[in-house]
């Protein structure tokens, strides 16, 4: 499924405000919590992820995990959970606008 | 992150370091999905690198953009501010930039030849022009050779590709086209081997070049013209070529011209016109030198084969030179023996040529430039100071930056681009102040020049220079301010600013101000120490007349007179001039004092025996006509001067100076009544010594007099075999003592002249102290140069001193006003904020002084400089404190004054 312009971006952010959490991981728990409709790319993520870096909204830090690896983890910085929450209530006000317009088909019309 | 390693995100170095981090991570990633098998799912992370350094570079060139039209919008809004800076880092910049170009064209360029670097220079010094070689060397260091020794180093060395040799001084001619009735052209010609254009692979512009076969014996007379000549005298045109010439009454044929960047093997104001063989000197020139084993005249210039190693042919040619030594009589002598056994060359690099230029000017261009970096140092504090001013004017703009979640990197960047920005509009404008200020310093540099050795336009290395210097500048100015600000405090911007009173900027302002002074006390006393140098040389006494007295230079030889023609054309020169209306004396010689030129001989007093090996015997030789002493004003101590009886036929007779009386004759001795003799100990009875005259310095302004003996204008002095031209007996120079300065008298003189012969025309016309002047236009340039940096940095120092007291007055009004209120009275305010400023001067005092002694002390090229001054003279330095007192007072009176006259009212209810 294909996202909407930004989209990404906001999606990432939400996803860290859970907690941090290395690159892979941030792709893995996107696609589970959409129950796998949305499967990013991870060449798309990987960039968003740098953009965001490059704002200054997440901070990177090698840490190791508990599989003994050492992992580059992405943490949302205090900028970026101001961020996260604008783009939600913007995201919130945009969705309950569209769901407005589209609310349901009537099925099967006189026609 | 420390700061130092945000700055760093700018760098090749760090961004090598991020792309490093990137492919770390991506392939920690690669391997985890690998363990999960689950790696397809990761896709292509070429492709996610790829995009990720994008996302980087991206974000960093529109930061810079954004930067930069950042930077541009908050100029415009403070002007005044922009104006100051641009000015003083115009200033600044500009003054390294013109000593850069000169330092660059001078000293870092090579001949325009090909393949400079091949080049090799047989010897390390100049030591000119016609030397008795057994004399000619430095410690046994020989640069300059006979021909035929040329010609045994040339034929012995296969290591050359080619070895050219070329004439250390130059030839004076005077040249006439053969067609039509041409003026002659006083000229500078220059003899060189015919394999002179091969060796530095220069091309004829036009023509052709000139060839070994033109160097041969009795081989056709020809020359090659220099292009500037050929456009200056001839206006181009093509014609000359293969024409005919009269060069000091011989025929020549012009054969080609050389190319239009080409000025000959060195660097030089009067670079030749015309380029001769070597063959034709016996001829054209007066000494035939060529045909003298024993005189050293030729510099040796060579391209050396490929993978020759320098030092075995070092070895090889000192070795050869001491083969071809020995076969001369002064070699032969014990003394003689044990001066061949020291004797040997020394190969330097020759892609400058003739280096004497270049040697002359460096240290005083290196000590310009470190002047000149100073200066910009200062113009440096001031902007930051002003910077720091300002940055605390944006406070609150920069901590509500910082609220709204701006990095503090992003600060530090945005400042750092603001202030590279300014310094690079000062680099702009530096650049055209630079162009203007190198033509003042190339004028100041060469008084005399026919031909600008140096082109004042800048290059692209000059340009180059300037921009790295306006990137430093304007980092080291940047740094400091950025660094304050990014330490703004968000929560700052709530509160009214103006009220903190600690802050680290003011510490730093003060230690700029201390800084600015104490470079320009260092500045003020060095100007002080030339300034003074230079009046003591100008002012010495040279036991000399200059008033209303000129220097007609002019040359027998060239216009054919033989020497049994010279008794009349003297006796004319005196009669004629003499019944010019004004003319108190007419005095002939050789040379005039510091005119720059010098013969010199050894001299042997009558019933002594021979020096011993290694005592210097040597003095200067002149001839003098019988009014010469009152033409130039040399006074007589004891005896007579020459009189008209004293004709060539007549006994010998000489007058010496003090110096050559102390050198010469024991202490006590009377020179009255002594014979005395040159060049051989065997002539030691050929002159009487009738007159002793008072010191003067005939060679060189700055040393003692040196010993010198006249003779009259025709006696011989036995120099060479009898049926030899002498050309000592030819006057170079005659000096004319007027009662007042008729403003047609140079008019007057050349008319003169040229009814004794139209043949014979002024070279030279020149007012005597002007003569005296040109020797010290080196000292004057440095001194002036000096000043003015001195000024400038004393200006600039009074500026900043001012800008931060009238800060901390604005600061602190509400502390006056509650000082005042509470009783202080107004002059109590003012010495208040007085002490402060006279505080931050006298710390630069307290340092710059030292530092200014230490430099004066240690700085070879500064001591060099100073004639009959102390390093540490007590005026000098007591006059440096003064004006810096008088400028820290007035920077610091101005802001004292707007202190004292808040109304304590108004500041306290601002409150």
């Amino acid at each position: 499924m294909d996202l909407l312009q930004g989209t990404l971006e906001m999606l990432v952010l939400r996803t860290l405000g859970l907690g941090p959490l290395h690159g892979y991981a941030i792709s893995k728990a996107i696609r589970a919590q959409s129950n796998d409709v949305l499967e990013i790319e991870f060449g798309s993520l990987y960039p968003a992820l740098k953009r965001l870096e490059v704002k200054g909204w997440v901070s990177a830090k090698w840490e190791v995990s508990e599989a003994n690896r050492r992992m580059k983890v992405y943490r949302l910085t205090d900028v970026g959970r101001k961020q996260l929450r604008q783009e939600h209530s913007k995201w919130a006000e945009f969705a309950s606008a569209v769901a407005r317009i589209m609310g349901p088909l009537a099925e099967g019309g006189k026609g | 992150m420390s700061l130092f390693f945000k700055l760093v995100h700018l760098l090749p170095g760090r961004r090598r370091a991020v792309e490093e981090e990137m492919r770390e991570e991506l392939e920690s990633l690669a391997a985890l999905a690998e363990a999960e098998g689950r790696r397809a799912e990761l896709g292509s992370l070429t492709r996610a690198a790829e995009k990720g350094r994008a996302v980087w570079i991206w974000s960093w060139l529109e930061q810079f953009a954004a930067d930069i039209r950042f930077a541009a919008r908050t100029m415009k809004r403070d002007r005044g501010f922009l104006f100051t800076a641009v000015l003083t880092l115009a200033l600044g910049i500009g003054a390294n930039t013109a000593i850069f170009t000169l330092v660059h064209a001078i000293l870092l360029k090579n001949l325009p030849v090909v393949d400079p670097t091949a080049l090799v220079r047989v010897g390390d010094h100049e030591d000119c022009c016609i030397l008795n070689e057994a004399a000619s060397s430095r410690e046994g260091s020989y640069s300059i050779f006979p021909y035929e020794t040329y010609k045994y180093l040339r034929d012995h060395t296969p290591e050359f590709e080619q070895l050219a040799a070329v004439q250390g001084g130059g030839a004076d001619l005077s040249a006439r086209r053969a067609a039509g009735n041409a003026m002659s052209h006083s000229s500078r010609g220059e003899f060189v081997s015919g394999n002179y254009f091969q060796t530095l692979g220069v091309q004829p512009l036009a023509g052709r070049n000139l060839m070994p076969t033109d160097d041969a014996d009795g081989a056709a007379p020809v020359a090659m013209l220099s292009c500037q000549a050929w456009q200056r005298d001839y206006a181009g045109d093509p014609a000359v070529i293969g024409s005919g010439f009269y060069m000091n009454t011989h025929p020549v044929t012009i054969i080609g011209i050389t190319p239009q960047a080409f000025y000959g093997e060195r660097m030089t104001e009067t670079p030749p016109d015309f380029y001769l063989p070597i063959s034709q000197e016996p001829t054209l020139g007066f000494y035939s030198a060529r045909n003298k084993a024993e005189l050293g005249w030729l510099f040796l210039i060579g391209r050396v084969k490929p993978g020759v190693p320098m030092a075995s042919l070092q070895e090889k040619m000192s070795g050869l030179l001491r083969q071809s030594l020995g076969e001369l009589k002064d070699f032969q002598t014990v003394q003689g023996k044990t001066q061949l056994a020291k004797a040997h060359v020394v190969l330097t690099p020759g892609g400058q040529g003739v280096a004497n230029m270049q040697h002359r000017t460096a240290s005083s261009l290196y000590l310009l430039m470190g002047l000149a970096g100073m200066v910009l140092l200062i113009a440096c504090a001031n902007i930051a100071n002003l910077m720091l001013v300002r940055g605390l004017a944006r406070r609150s703009e920069i901590s509500i930056r910082m609220a709204l979640g701006a990095a503090k990197a992003r600060v530090i960047r945005q400042m750092l681009t603001e202030s590279v920005v300014l310094a690079c509009l000062g680099g702009v404008a530096g650049l055209l102040l630079a162009f203007a200020g190198t033509k003042l310093l190339l004028r100041l540099m060469f008084t005399q020049a026919i031909v600008m050795p140096v082109d004042a336009a800048p290059s692209l290395q000059v340009i180059g220079f300037a921009f790295a210097v306006s990137l430093l500048t304007g980092l080291i100015f940047g740094v400091a301010p950025a660094w304050i600000s990014s330490k703004e405090q968000p929560a700052n911007a709530l509160r009214s600013a103006n009220r903190s009173t600690h802050d680290g900027s003011s510490l730093l302002q003060r230690s700029l101000v201390v800084l600015q002074a104490a470079l320009s006390v260092v500045l003020l006393i060095g100007a002080g120490l030339l300034g003074k140098s230079l009046n003591k040389l100008q002012h010495q006494d040279l036991g000399l007349e200059t008033e209303n007295r000129v220097i007609i230079d002019m040359n027998p030889m060239k216009a054919g007179y033989k020497p049994e023609q010279l008794q009349g054309l003297y006796q004319q020169i005196e009669d004629k001039f003499h019944a010019m209306p004004g003319v108190e004396h007419v005095g002939l010689t050789l040379y005039t004092p510091l005119n720059g030129d010098s013969w010199s001989f050894y001299a042997y007093v009558q019933g002594q025996s021979a020096p011993a090996p290694g005592q210097d015997a040597g003095t200067l030789f002149n001839r003098a006509s019988p009014d010469y002493f009152k033409a130039v004003g040399q006074r007589v101590l004891r005896g007579r001067t020459f009189t008209s009886a004293d004709t060539a036929t007549a006994p010998g007779v000489a007058v010496v100076n003090q110096a050559f009386v102390k050198k010469l004759f024991k202490p006590g001795e009377n020179p009255l009544g002594m014979h005395i003799g040159l060049v051989d100990i065997k002539n030691s009875g050929d002159f009487e010594v009738v007159g002793i005259v008072e010191d003067t310095k005939y060679q060189n302004a700055r040393d003692e007099p040196d010993a010198i003996v006249f003779v009259p204008m025709l006696q011989s002095v036995h120099i060479g075999p009898p049926k030899d031209l002498d050309s000592s007996l030819y006057a170079g120079q005659f000096v004319l003592h007027m009662q007042a300065m008729p403003p047609d008298l140079e008019q007057q003189v050349r008319r003169t002249l040229a009814s004794i012969d139209p043949n014979l025309a002024v070279d030279h016309y020149q007012m005597f102290e002007h003569q005296i002047e040109e020797n010290f236009s080196g000292e004057r340039m440095i001194a002036t140069l000096t000043l003015l940096f001195g000024v400038l940095a004393l200006v600039l120092a009074a500026v900043g001193l001012y800008g931060v007291t009238a800060y901390s007055v604005q600061r602190r009004t509400q502390e006056v006003g509650l000082r005042m209120a509470l009783g202080s009275s107004r002059r109590s305010v003012v010495v208040m904020v007085l002490r402060q400023a006279m505080l931050q001067a006298a710390v630069g005092l307290v340092i710059g002084i030292p530092v200014a002694l230490f430099c004066v002390r240690t700085i070879k090229s500064v001591q060099s400089q100073l004639y009959e001054v102390a390093g540490r003279d007590a005026g000098v330095i007591a006059a440096a404190v003064c004006i810096l007192a008088v400028a820290a007072c007035i920077a610091g009176i101005i802001p004292a004054r707007r202190a004292a006259s808040i109304d304590p009212a108004k500041a306290l209810r601002a409150e």
